[in-house]
């Protein structure tokens, strides 16, 4: 893979990669992505998608990704901020994206990970 | 990862693959990834993956399903892998610790041992929990949809929970989870961990992060997978046991420092104890603890032998006050406060010692030798801390002169006392601030005893005048500010704590009236002093004394009008004397001073006659005093005025050389009395000489002071202008006296000393006299306090009546019930009450 979830010297990078069902491949910042539930456990367990940083999502098609990883970023920017403008989703793509939502636990605002 | 055709379609139905999507295949993929999670070889599985599977049993409605199978696997797992290595662990010896038997172990062998099998547990622990976090998180998907519409524990609670159903449970005996009677694994984590703790407290080091890790194990687990709040184990089994054993452990340290030890160490130590547990509870166990277990210490080591440990003979409370040990009172008082917020017991001792040493100070005062002046300047520079210069200096003076006459050796008692007092309240005012935080109440507690104390001593009121007068005429003068503000403060402190304040008063007056005539203080601070005591005591306490002040300034400004006056009259003649006046108001000064004490005794006035210069100029006064007002008497109070004269002594003939041989002039300033006396001289030729009978007779000066004046002119020698036959030491009414034309002296002024210019303690005589006066005074005061009372409430039960009129003069004094009784008695015998009928201890108020 030409992605290195981890830069040499140990500490992860900044950046995960995210691949849709018809491997379409996103660079998403790390802190951005934490806020969907199932990624922040994925990268938490020491299991392949830590230590390489890539994720594969064999159950989302890219356009729909994309649309995640937007929402990412577009979450991410305004995280602080109030009257933040509206994120236009298209209509079609709706009942996808709920369902990826869903898997990718986006439920609810990012809690702390649970005191386990 | 299987990937899949991109086609375009123009809706997607869910996104449930047909492949995969049954439950035993997504189950044996969870299966082996839990096996691998376990062997800790989970690196090279995909979380999404496994993620995936249990997504896809929970959407298919098999959550329960999938939840019993993780749970059935977990159980599983725990018999055959982690229990039989747990077992080897528990050896015989970890069995006998349990059972609280010292086994027969070195201390360090029981440690090593302990510590290990903590190890192994908190690494079973540690790979338990880690395995279950990570399977849980698997899980995720099953636990947020299934778990939470069931209302099951979470996946990870049951399956944590395992480990204390599996291991902490596990029975010992028998292998058998059977719970009664038999040693469980738990019981011997919770006795090693006592175990070590003790050590710990003996001073042994041990590993305080793995007693961490253990207890936050405790921590983590619940009684029931419901895994309420106050259910921690850490809370319902381990903290119980941990303060039962700590009980026992303080207990027996308290009663072996009671038996060893001192009351000092026994504070050090107890402090050192309070703070190692809070830090142990942070280090070793859990900040949830820090409140029981400091309740613990407190009561074991603290209530429980507290007033054992104060008693102690050379360590306790009382060697603690004496000897000043603020260290241990600081820590008594952190360590009582703990306990107790009443500080009662601080509060009896405090009070106790405070009142003994009070009366100690009395019982000095009586054995102390004034008569041997080396000793009472010794025994008052050693009370004294601010005037140490002073008192050294008064001590070298008074080396110097004979042993202190009687008078002298009282105010030297008095000034003792006061010094005394001061300096016991200097020292728990020291106390108060460096040991106890200033509390208040406790302040309260040490002025109730001080004056308790205080007023036990019948001479307090003369003695603090005395105190107070001394250090105006001699103390202050030449002093900073601060020193004046120092001794100031003092005095109002002593002040506070009189309750016979008409006495004082009386004294006060007396003593200040001799210092302002002979301005033998400084003005200022006087009157600073007056500010004070009317701020402390009220205005009606020193309206006297502002009287007094008074009484000063205009009679200041009557002076020097009088000289202008006499000046513009224009016969100046050189000639005339200049009179410096002082015109008292009668009720503001002390009779004493005023000449109308003979009159109390019924003789009459002996008025002074005093020759006709002088006579003139008081005529000439009083003609300029009426002046401007009307109706005015003056009474001329020679007993308490000073004269300067000027003298001129003739060279002798016959001496040719030395000061004899020269004229000589000096300047005398002597009492008005010595000045009438002197003046007769004046008429009288050489060589004659005059009687003390004739003296009288011409002066009509009472005997008393007569002579007192006459020993001064005669006897000293600085300033022996009287020549005596016979020249014997004292003054007889038969003597002679004659013009010593020999006097000789170094300086050109010279001042007559004046017998009664310092104030001393009254003789006993003196001192009825003034009781007696003032009793007749409160008389007063009391009858005008029950017709205050009565006037407004017009009828009154005698007790109801006692109490109004001590709390209305409680600023001023504590009346005795029996005068309060007998002026009742002598009121309604002058018909100002009467008794209501068929209730004797009721009165009504005849207007």
């Amino acid at each position: 893979m030409a992605f290195n979830g981890n830069s040499g010297n140990g500490a992860p990078s900044e950046y995960i990669t995210l691949i849709s069902s018809d491997d379409f491949e996103f660079t998403v910042l790390r802190e951005a992505a934490l806020i969907s539930k199932t990624i922040s456990r994925t990268l938490s367990n020491p299991m392949m998608e830590a230590r390489t940083g890539v994720c594969h999502f064999p159950e989302i098609r890219g356009v729909v990704l994309e649309k995640v990883v937007e929402y990412f970023h577009y979450w991410y920017k305004h995280r602080d901020q109030l009257d933040v403008p509206d994120m236009p989703i298209p209509v079609e793509l709706c009942l996808e994206l709920l369902m990826a939502a869903d898997y990718l636990g986006m439920d609810s605002k990012p809690a702390s990970r649970d005191a386990f | 990862m299987a990937s899949r055709p991109n086609k375009p379609r123009p809706i997607r139905r869910p996104v449930i693959s047909k492949e995969g999507g049954e439950f035993e295949p997504c189950w044996d993929i969870l299966r082996g990834a839990m096996i691998d999670i376990h062997n800790k070889n989970a690196s090279e599985l995909s979380f999404e993956n496994l993620y995936r599977a249990s997504y896809k049993i929970t959407l298919r409605k098999k959550g329960h399903l999938l939840y019993e199978k993780v749970k059935a696997f977990e159980e599983a797992w725990f018999q055959n892998n982690v229990l039989p290595s747990i077992h080897e662990l528990i050896s015989s010896s970890l069995t006998s610790i349990a059972m609280l038997s010292m086994p027969a172990l070195s201390l360090h062998e029981r440690r090593e041992m302990g510590e290990k099998f903590l190890r192994a547990i908190r690494s079973r622990w540690e790979d338990h929990n880690t395995s279950m976090n990570m399977i849980a998180d698997i899980l995720m998907y099953l636990e947020r949809s299934h778990t939470t519409e069931t209302k099951q524990p979470s996946i990870y609670a049951t399956t944590i929970g395992l480990f204390r159903d599996h291991i902490l449970k596990y029975g010992l005996a028998t292998g058998a989870e059977d719970m009664d009677g038999h040693l469980i694994v738990f019981d011997i984590i919770n006795a090693v961990v006592l175990d070590l703790i003790n050590m710990e407290r003996d001073g042994d080091i041990v590993n305080r992060n793995l007693l961490r890790k253990v207890t936050s194990m405790l921590e983590e687990l619940y009684e029931t997978d419901e895994e309420h709040e106050n259910q921690k184990l850490y809370l319902t089994v381990f903290e119980p046991r941990f303060l039962e054993a700590s009980r026992l452990f303080y207990r027996a340290q308290c009663e072996k420092l009671l038996r060893e030890s001192d009351a000092g160490a026994w504070l050090r130590h107890t402090q050192r104890r309070l703070r190692e547990e809070q830090e142990r509870c942070q280090t070793s166990l859990s900040i949830l603890t820090v409140d029981n277990i400091t309740k613990v210490v407190e009561e074991e080591m603290i209530s429980a032998k507290l007033d054992e440990f104060l008693a102690m003979e050379g360590s306790g409370i009382r060697a603690m006050i004496d000897n000043d040990r603020i260290e241990d009172l600081s820590i008594l008082y952190q360590l009582i406060s703990r306990v107790d917020k009443s500080k009662s017991v601080l509060k009896t001792a405090l009070q106790t010692r405070v009142m003994e040493l009070g009366l100690e100070i009395e019982e000095t005062l009586k054995n102390t030798d004034f008569s041997n002046p080396a000793a009472a300047a010794g025994a008052a520079g050693a009370g004294a801390d601010a005037d140490a210069d002073e008192t050294a200096e008064a001590a070298g003076d008074k080396a110097k002169s004979q042993p202190l006459s009687g008078p002298a050796q009282q105010t030297a008692a008095a000034i003792k006392w006061v010094d005394d007092v001061l300096q016991l309240k200097a020292k728990f005012d020291n106390l108060l601030t460096t040991c106890f935080d200033g509390d208040l109440v406790i302040e309260s507690w040490i002025t109730k005893s001080f004056r308790d104390f205080v007023n036990m001593f019948p001479r307090n009121a003369e003695y603090a005048s005395l105190f107070i007068d001394d250090c105006l005429k001699r103390g202050l003068k030449g002093k900073s500010d601060e020193d004046v503000e120092v001794v100031l403060q003092k005095v109002i402190v002593l002040l506070r704590y009189l309750s016979d304040r008409d006495l004082f008063e009386r004294y006060y007056q007396k003593h200040l009236a001799k210092r302002l005539l002979r301005s033998g203080s400084e003005l200022h601070i006087e009157k600073e002093l007056v500010r004070r005591m009317k701020i402390e005591m009220g205005n009606h306490f020193t309206t006297k004394f502002e009287g007094m002040f008074k009484d000063m300034e205009l009679s200041k400004d009557l002076s020097t009008n009088y000289r202008d006056h006499i000046r513009n009259l224009g016969d100046v003649d050189t000639k005339t004397t200049d009179l410096n006046i002082q015109v008292l108001t009668t009720n503001s000064w002390p009779p004493e001073i005023m000449g109308r004490s003979a009159l109390q005794d019924g003789s009459a006035r002996a008025e002074v006659i005093f020759p006709p210069a002088i006579k003139r100029l008081q005529d000439s006064f009083y003609e300029f005093y009426l002046q401007d007002r009307r109706n005015r008497k003056l009474t001329w109070a020679a007993s308490t005025g000073s004269a300067d004269i000027k003298c001129f002594f003739p060279k002798i003939s016959g001496k040719d050389t030395g000061p004899l041989s020269k004229d000589r002039r000096y300047e005398l300033n002597v009492s008005t009395y010595g000045m009438v006396v002197l003046l007769l001289f004046n008429d009288l030729a050489d060589n004659e000489s005059m009687t003390f009978e004739e003296i009288q007779a011409k002066t009509n000066i009472p005997a008393g002071d007569l002579s007192k004046t006459l020993a001064s002119l005669s006897l000293v020698p600085k300033c022996r202008v009287l020549a005596k036959e016979p020249a014997t030491k004292t003054v007889k009414s038969t003597d002679r006296f004659s013009f010593n034309t020999q006097f000789v002296s170094k300086t050109i002024k010279i001042k007559a000393p004046v017998s009664n210019s310092s104030s001393k303690v009254e003789r006993d005589d003196e001192r009825k006299e003034t009781e007696r006066k003032n009793d007749q005074t409160r008389a007063h005061v009391v009858d005008a306090a029950i017709v205050r009372v009565m006037k407004q409430r017009k009828e009154l039960s005698h007790t109801d009546l006692t109490t109004q009129v001590i709390s209305q003069l409680a600023a001023r004094f504590k009346p005795e019930i029996s005068l309060i009784k007998r002026r009742i008695e002598d009121l309604l015998a002058r018909e100002y009450l009467e008794r209501i009928e068929g209730d004797l201890a009721a009165y009504r108020y005849l207007a």
